[in-house]
């Protein structure tokens, strides 16, 4: 009896609570939560059409003298790093310059949305698909912005640009038609993002522990041949070199990301002839799989493994820090990374904790040493373009004031604030007008190098003249020499190859493949590292199977096609 | 002889129309008493029902994404239909070699975990019950329940500063004395066992406490009628102490079996890396990586919604195998 009352019970429990729900419900549309405006109604493409050409209409009406009558509000995605020791990404000095100057110069009020870096991919698809991401949005993921926007969740920039130009001169002027249109689409001329611009786009160098080559009498290697003698000679002198710790010794250190660190090798075997279209359709792939020679690459990296000459461990360490420790604490012989790898972090940069640790003469030093077939050092890099792409995504509903924060913190003389700071607090100004650098505190700290995390539009320093940039960029990185720095600049000048903009954006077989096929091309990278060398074929073909039947094929089979379709039976860009 | 039946049946329905609305109106009088005087509690019983429909019945709902084309700006109601009847997802899952992989190593370790699983905790119970001497029991009990509260990042940790070849405590001892470091994280068949070995060990300490209640429940009686028949401790243990606790180990197996399609994300995830990925993908890494890093939400919904139902499935062989074998089924 008290059973079927307790159910009767609980059934009108449900179907009130229900009742309840719904009702709810359908005051919003979705679950989101948030204080977003209603989701459903400025999502639709038709909508926001109608909002543009509201805009368009009422542009001048709505600014005069480039400022909004009413006090306009836009959110700002900005990466938290989550430095030791940093400041809030979202409060700090630079984030009231900007909020100030946007203030008053355009009656803007801005927000700041932190997002970590390290996810950032992941972070910001759950902001899209909750509607909560901010007005304007950034990430290094092209296909992610593509996916999106085929769901219609991305404005479509193009007509913003165009039809707001006068308004947007330091943007069109900093970012140029390059960077601009680098994403538009040949096919319906759509721009879902923006391209922000490297001021420096050099890529990868190697580098090598001065003191280990000058306590063995060592030069400089110049080849792969000299590379691999050196680092045979590191490991067979650990005692002398490490002493009690000669065990830890690790010639060259490498992680996961295999692609990354060792593209120079994997980039040397590469034909040096190859054709931009051969480059193109072999180009999903950001750590070149697919492309010729990189079997080659691996084929010799694998060698090494089986030596002893590269780290065991270094397929468990997953973005912990273990790796630059070792590096720090002096038990690496030479690694591949960012050309400004061992400079960066101020006084926890490898550079300076090794003079710390191990002693003054202890240091990273760039070096040349993979050469192509053809004797030269080629490196292949990013254009101008290949940054953090900007994007709004289709919750916006303040393009044009989200389009004058883009301007603004183009303007020269506010990305030069931000990049330098204050006198005497981050910089001090030489006889020669050039800047040094000094690690600054408190406040001032920056959290990013440069603060690139705010300029987003810029990546690297620029200053008002090119010289000026030059001999500022070398006292960049206090308290790393200066010298070092520059030949690590020198290097990694030399023989760069910048990317063509084939100017195809979409490649549906890409959609959603971005993830799986880099974690496929890990896999395969990591497995034949560490096989037996007997076993390196086989192993490479089946992972390489894999790879090519999970979307690796389709994808340069579409690429292809592409290219055939826009160029014919041209091979070369101009 | 049907005559007779039929008037028997009357006869047994005849004084039972009269009850009837007896029977109906005893109830009712009484549901309004109970409404009326605990009130307060049914009331109370609102909270967990809100809970339960807001965050387990009304999710459910958001199943339909896998029968649909997913589009971030568009609510489920709204979305198209995928293609071949709204089972393109299902197809496209069953055709993705990946899929199959975790599909595969998600029963395999599952099946593991259960074989090499299963008994220990059952066994640490008994052998824990036998003790004597309360503060050791006590002691040893906390300290096996410990791991449970780490979570898998933190053990993973752990098992780094073990295991790694060159700098981990174990394979530094094992080179100290002059063998071959084993790579028990690296290496695609080992890292099964250390897989296995871990959950073990997080996990068996925790899982012996339904046990210990179970044991404790038996009646004293029941040892003493053995001692009386003579019987040693093993045979007590044997003849008393594994019967009387056998309904909780078939629940904890049911339960067990029907989770055989179910994987926790953190562990395998924590603890996979490239050089494992064939073994050590499974069905949540997989959804996770595909769907929330991919953006295929519709593919993995729809791989979601396959292991729930494979799990039913198998929770309902499992309980109705052991209704068969004479115990109490848990639905």
């Amino acid at each position: 009896m008290k059973k079927r009352i307790l159910s009767m019970l609980l059934a009108g429990i449900m179907v009130v609570s229900m009742a309840g729900c719904e009702s709810g419900n359908g005051g919003n549309a979705e679950p989101t939560g948030t204080g977003v405006p209603d989701p459903a109604e400025p999502v639709t493409q038709d909508t926001f059409e109608g909002d543009g050409s509201e805009i368009e209409g009422g542009n001048a009406a709505e600014l005069t003298d480039g400022k909004f009558a009413e006090t306009r509000k836009i959110t700002v995605e900005v990466y938290d790093r989550e430095n030791d020791g940093g400041s809030d990404p979202t409060n700090n000095m630079y984030t009231d310059y900007i909020k100030k100057g946007m203030l008053e110069d355009h009656n803007v009020e801005v927000e700041f949305v932190s997002v970590p870096r390290w996810t950032e991919v992941e972070e910001i698809n759950h902001l899209l698909a909750a509607n909560t991401a901010p007005d304007i949005c950034l990430t290094y993921d092209y296909p992610t912005i593509q996916t999106y926007a085929d769901m219609g969740g991305v404005l479509d920039l193009q007509n913003l640009v165009v039809d707001n130009k006068n308004d947007l001169p330091h943007l069109w002027d900093w970012l140029g038609t390059t960077n601009m249109y680098w994403d538009k689409s040949v096919k319906d001329g759509t721009l879902w993002a923006i391209e922000g611009k490297r001021a420096n786009n050099n890529r990868i160098v190697t580098f090598v522990r001065k003191d280990w080559l000058d306590t063995l009498g060592l030069k400089e290697p110049t080849t792969t041949e000299e590379f691999h003698e050196m680092l045979v000679a590191f490991k067979d002198n650990a005692k002398t070199l490490l002493g009690d710790d000669a065990s830890k010794m690790i010639p060259f250190s490498c992680s996961v990301d295999v692609g990354w660190r060792a593209a120079l090798l994997i980039e040397s075997k590469l034909d040096p002839a190859i054709t931009d279209k051969e480059f193109y359709v072999n180009g999903f792939d950001d750590r070149k799989l697919t492309q010729n020679g990189t079997k080659d690459a691996l084929k010799i990296l694998n060698g090494w493994y089986n030596e002893g000459l590269m780290w065991n461990d270094f397929a468990l360490h997953k973005g912990d820090t273990v790796e630059d420790d070792n590096m720090k604490a002096g038990f690496v012989g030479a690694f591949m990374h960012n050309w400004d790898y061992p400079f960066r972090n101020g006084e926890d940069s490898i550079n300076a904790n090794l003079k710390r640790i191990v002693g003054d003469n202890a240091k990273f030093v760039a070096v040349d040493c993979f050469e192509d077939a053809n004797g030269n050092y080629t490196k292949y890099c990013d254009s101008t373009a290949g940054d953090r792409k900007i994007f709004f995504p289709a919750t916006n509903d303040e393009p044009l004031a989200s389009l004058l924060y883009l301007d603004w913190i183009s303007d020269p003389t506010h990305i030069e604030y931000l990049q330098i700071g204050e006198e005497g607090v981050n910089h001090n100004t030489l006889a020669d007008g050039a800047f040094t650098f000094m690690p600054a505190t408190g406040e001032a700290i920056m959290n990013s190098g440069q603060n690139i995390d705010y300029t987003i539009t810029c990546n690297g320093l620029h200053l008002s003249t090119p010289e000026l940039t030059e001999k500022s960029q070398n006292n960049n990185y206090p308290p790393c020499d200066p010298e070092d720095v520059a030949k690590a600049n020198a290097v990694a000048n030399n023989g760069k190859k910048p990317t063509k903009n084939a100017k195809i954006t979409a490649i549906e077989a890409e959609n959603g493949m971005g993830e799986s096929l880099s974690s496929k091309r890990d896999a395969l990278y990591d497995s034949v590292l560490v096989c037996k060398p007997e076993e390196f074929d086989a192993t490479w073909d089946q992972f390489m199977d894999e790879y090519l039947s999970a979307g690796g094929q389709a994808i340069m089979t579409e690429r292809q096609a592409a290219w055939e379709a826009l160029y014919g039976d041209s091979v070369t860009l101009e | 002889m049907a005559d007779l039946e039929e008037q028997a049946l009357q006869a047994e329905e005849k004084p039972k129309k009269p009850e009837k609305p007896k029977k109906e109106f005893v109830p009712k009088s009484s549901a309004g008493i109970y409404l009326k005087r605990y009130w307060q509690l049914y009331v109370l019983l609102l909270i967990p029902l809100v809970y339960l429909f807001i965050f387990k019945y009304s999710p459910m709902y958001y199943v339909l994404i896998a029968f649909k084309k997913y589009s971030i700006v568009q609510s489920v109601s709204e979305m198209p239909w995928a293609k071949n009847h709204g089972f393109e997802y299902f197809i496209k899952a069953f055709q993705n070699k990946d899929f199959r992989y975790a599909l595969r190593n998600t029963v395999f370790l599952n099946l593991l975990d259960i074989l090499a699983g299963f008994p220990i905790p059952i066994i640490f119970a008994l052998l824990l019950n036998e003790l004597r001497l309360k503060f050791f029991k006590k002691t040893v009990q906390t300290i096996a329940y410990m791991p449970h509260f780490l979570s898998w990042v933190i053990i993973y940790g752990l098992a780094l500063q073990l295991f790694t070849p060159t700098d981990g405590l174990i394979n530094m001892l094992i080179q100290k004395l002059g063998g071959e470091p084993i790579h028990f994280l690296d290496n695609a068949n080992n890292w099964v066992g250390t897989y296995i070995g871990l959950g073990i060990w997080q996990s068996f300490g925790w899982n012996s406490i339904i046990y210990l209640a179970a044991i404790s429940g038996i009646s004293p009686e029941l040892y003493e009628a053995a001692s009386v028949d003579g019987a040693g401790r093993f045979q007590k243990m044997w003849h008393v102490t594994l019967p009387c606790i056998r309904p909780t180990i078939v629940v904890l197996l049911i339960l067990a079996l029907g989770n055989i399609l179910g994987s926790n994300f953190d562990r395998p995830f924590a603890l996979q890396n490239n050089l494992v990925l064939k073994n050590a993908e499974v069905i949540s890494t997989f959804v996770y990586k595909n769907g929330i890093k991919g953006l295929q939400f519709s593919l993995t919904t729809a791989v979601g919604l396959f292991q729930s139902i494979v799990n039913v499935i198998f929770l309902c062989i499992a309980n109705w195998f052991s209704r068969k074998m004479g115990e109490r089924g848990i639905v």
